[in-house]
């Protein structure tokens, strides 16, 4: 209709053009998204609990009776994220009736859990006789101790199993979910601080930005690993998983508030600053509505490596002995029990040192694809 | 008389060290009725768009110093007012457009998502907000404007990103507009068509305009009355007509003196001899 627009397409539309061009990238972003699909359904493909049990004529799903109120939530919330992403269109057409009812739904579901904790089973209905039963295909729990110790990878134990008996495959799969679940809520904690303070000291500049400044300095002055090895010992009595998460998201925020006070700088000396300043809006405003949206695309690419960063960060937390308690499994702890025995148990170390290096990789590939994508000097294409 | 819209006094805005300033504006006063347009000319660096800002205190301070002087707006000194109050007169009272239409366009949102955003800023009891923006960009003459609404600001020209400034500015229904060399980043016939449009604005609305301008080519046939600032300083005012035939002050000569005529022959551009105004 206009011949003077010399494209139509949005900002997001050509950074997944660019995006997608990136073979690595994108491929990246499938084992990315594989990733978070096998951790979300962990305890559907590996568990001595059987998807179906038919016994006596009575049908039965024994799987259920073995989450944990955590994976009551994640099997729920999960949903109910993308059934409201689905209909966000209409969410924001009767923002009352769908705030009411995604209230309504996590308060059922919270009572439901809070009235059937004790429902969590623990006994072992893997080898119980029944007429019929359909295994997850790993059958076996991920804290089970198996006969077969320091079996090596065979088709009864697909990785191998540890100095319990422990079998390795089932513990990898219930360990993604840690490493995979800190990475993104340490590097989303981290995130916001990053960009509260950044924001602040770019947008504010004077005294708050150079308070900010040495903030950060005296932050990054820190070994970051002995730093949160220090913390976690301070409070050993609470090393359960939310609080590796805190630990680590509250050390590793000074690159992100570093890159947003640079954007901020930038940005807020521009002229679209000063109109929204003339057209009567205010700071917050200003900066949530006008500044933020601008500096996506530089704080998604940190955001991307950041998360590696902190998967890595909580296999050495684990391999060290610092990482999460004892039962719950995480790639870390499993390299950490390999040390010992790596003289003949190399699949100890071989599968969780390759699930990391897989999950890290994949990552570091996404986010130079999207580095690449935000980067207007290659936009020539 | 009634109360002037604006009432400039002694106004004194100054940059850098407090001993031996810059002083951007020296003690200028001038006044606006409602409805009245008026222009301030004056090369770069004679303080008219520090001035422009200051109406609104926009100019953060610091760096600049109010140092004397009062703005009243509607018998209000802008320089007394809280922040709260300040906001709730940019854009409702007083509204800009700047220099760089394509630069004050925030880049990645929808020209319609910005033009909401400054009426539910100051309108909120206006229901359809949709067609209130559709009104706005018809008013500034673009075409089909409700197919306009989910363009970005790099599809645009940049006189189309200026009619959408000025969409912006007027969507509030603000009582002063200020056009701080709203033509400066347009090319010549681009120009005219704008400057053609804030003239259609001042005939259909009793919107007062401030134009700050370097150029007097744009004065002529605009302005009710000019002003001329030099180093920071008010040299000349007075109706344009007798600004223009007959400038007292031999700045204002020499600043008619270099706006180039077409058709006529000149060996050498005039430029200004500062040594000859004192």
């Amino acid at each position: 209709m206009n011949s003077i627009s010399l494209s139509q397409e949005t900002y997001t539309q050509r950074l997944w053009r660019h995006f997608h061009a990136d073979k690595f990238a994108l491929n990246g972003l499938r084992i990315v998204i594989l990733l978070f699909i096998v951790a979300a359904l962990a305890p559907f493909l590996a568990n001595s609990h059987a998807l179906i049990r038919v016994a006596d004529g009575h049908v039965s799903f024994p799987i259920f009776l073995s989450l944990e109120p955590i994976e009551w939530r994640f099997l729920l919330y999960v949903p109910l994220a993308g059934l409201v992403y689905f209909f966000r269109h209409r969410f924001i057409a009767h923002p009352g009736i769908f705030i009411l009812a995604v209230i309504g739904f996590i308060a059922a579901v919270e009572i439901f859990l809070a009235l059937t904790h004790p429902i969590n089973d623990p006994t072992n209905d893997r080898d119980r006789p029944a007429s019929f039963k359909l295994l997850p295909p790993i059958p076996y729990s991920p804290i089970e101790s198996t006969p077969d110790q320091f079996s090596p990878p065979t088709w009864k134990h697909l990785c191998g199993t540890d100095s319990t008996g422990r079998d390795i495959a089932a513990r990898m799969l219930h360990g993604a979910r840690t490493s995979l679940s800190i990475g993104f809520v340490a590097q989303s904690i981290a995130l916001t601080i990053g960009i509260a303070l950044g924001g602040l000291a770019g947008y504010y500049r004077s005294w708050l930005d150079i308070g900010i400044c040495r903030f950060i300095e005296v932050m990054d002055c820190f070994p970051p690993l002995l730093f949160i090895l220090v913390a976690i010992s301070l409070f050993e009595s609470q090393n359960n998983m939310f609080y590796i998460m805190a630990v680590i998201g509250l050390t590793s925020w000074t690159g992100v508030a570093r890159l947003v006070r640079g954007e901020f700088l930038r940005l807020s000396s521009l002229p679209f600053t000063l109109a929204a300043k003339a057209i009567g809006a205010n700071d917050f405003r200003i900066i949530v509505r006008h500044l933020l949206p601008n500096a996506l695309g530089p704080i998604l690419v940190a955001g991307t490596f950041g998360v590696a960063s902190a998967i890595l960060i909580e296999s050495s937390l684990s391999f060290l002995g610092f990482g999460m308690q004892a039962p719950t499994p995480s790639w870390g702890d499993i390299l950490s029990d390999a040390r010992r025995y790596i003289d003949f148990a190399w699949w100890l170390a071989f599968f969780p040192g390759l699930a990391i290096l897989i999950t890290i990789m994949s990552y570091n590939f996404v986010g130079e694809g999207l580095r690449d994508a935000v980067d207007p000097r290659l936009k020539m294409k | 008389m009634t109360m002037p819209l604006l009432q400039v006094e002694n106004l004194g805005i100054h940059f850098g060290p407090t001993v031996d300033p810059v002083k951007a504006v020296d003690g200028i006063s001038f006044s606006m009725q409602a409805g009245e347009t008026l222009a301030v000319v004056g090369e770069s660096g004679s303080g008219k768009s520090v001035t422009a800002l200051a109406l609104t205190r926009l100019l953060a301070s610091p760096p600049a110093r109010y140092v004397s002087g009062s703005i009243a707006f509607e018998g209000r000194d802008v320089l007394q007012l809280r922040e709260g109050e300040l906001r709730s007169l940019r854009g409702k009272q007083i509204a800009y457009i700047f220099q760089e239409p394509g630069s004050s366009l925030n880049p990645v949102f929808t020209i319609g998502y910005q033009i909401r955003e400054a009426i539910e800023l100051h309108r909120p009891e206006v229901r359809d907000v949709t067609a209130e923006i559709v009104h706005a960009l018809d008013t500034v003459g673009i075409r089909n404007p409700a197919s306009r609404l989910g363009d970005y600001p790099h599809q645009l020209s940049g006189g189309m990103q200026q009619r959408v400034m000025i969409a912006m500015a007027l969507a509030c229904q603000p009582k002063l507009l200020v056009a701080d060399e709203p033509t400066t980043a347009l090319d010549v016939t681009i120009q005219k068509q704008i400057m053609d449009l804030l003239k259609d604005l001042k005939r259909t609305s009793n919107m007062s305009i401030l134009l700050i301008t370097h150029n007097f080519g744009l004065v002529a046939g605009f302005a009710d009355r000019v002003v001329v600032m030099f180093r920071g300083k008010i040299v000349e005012t007075g109706p344009t007509a007798q600004v223009l035939q007959n400038p007292q002050h031999p700045y204002t000569k020499a600043l008619i003196e270099c706006v180039p005529k077409l058709g006529q022959k000149q060996h050498r551009l005039k430029v200004i001899d500062y040594a000859g105004i004192q």
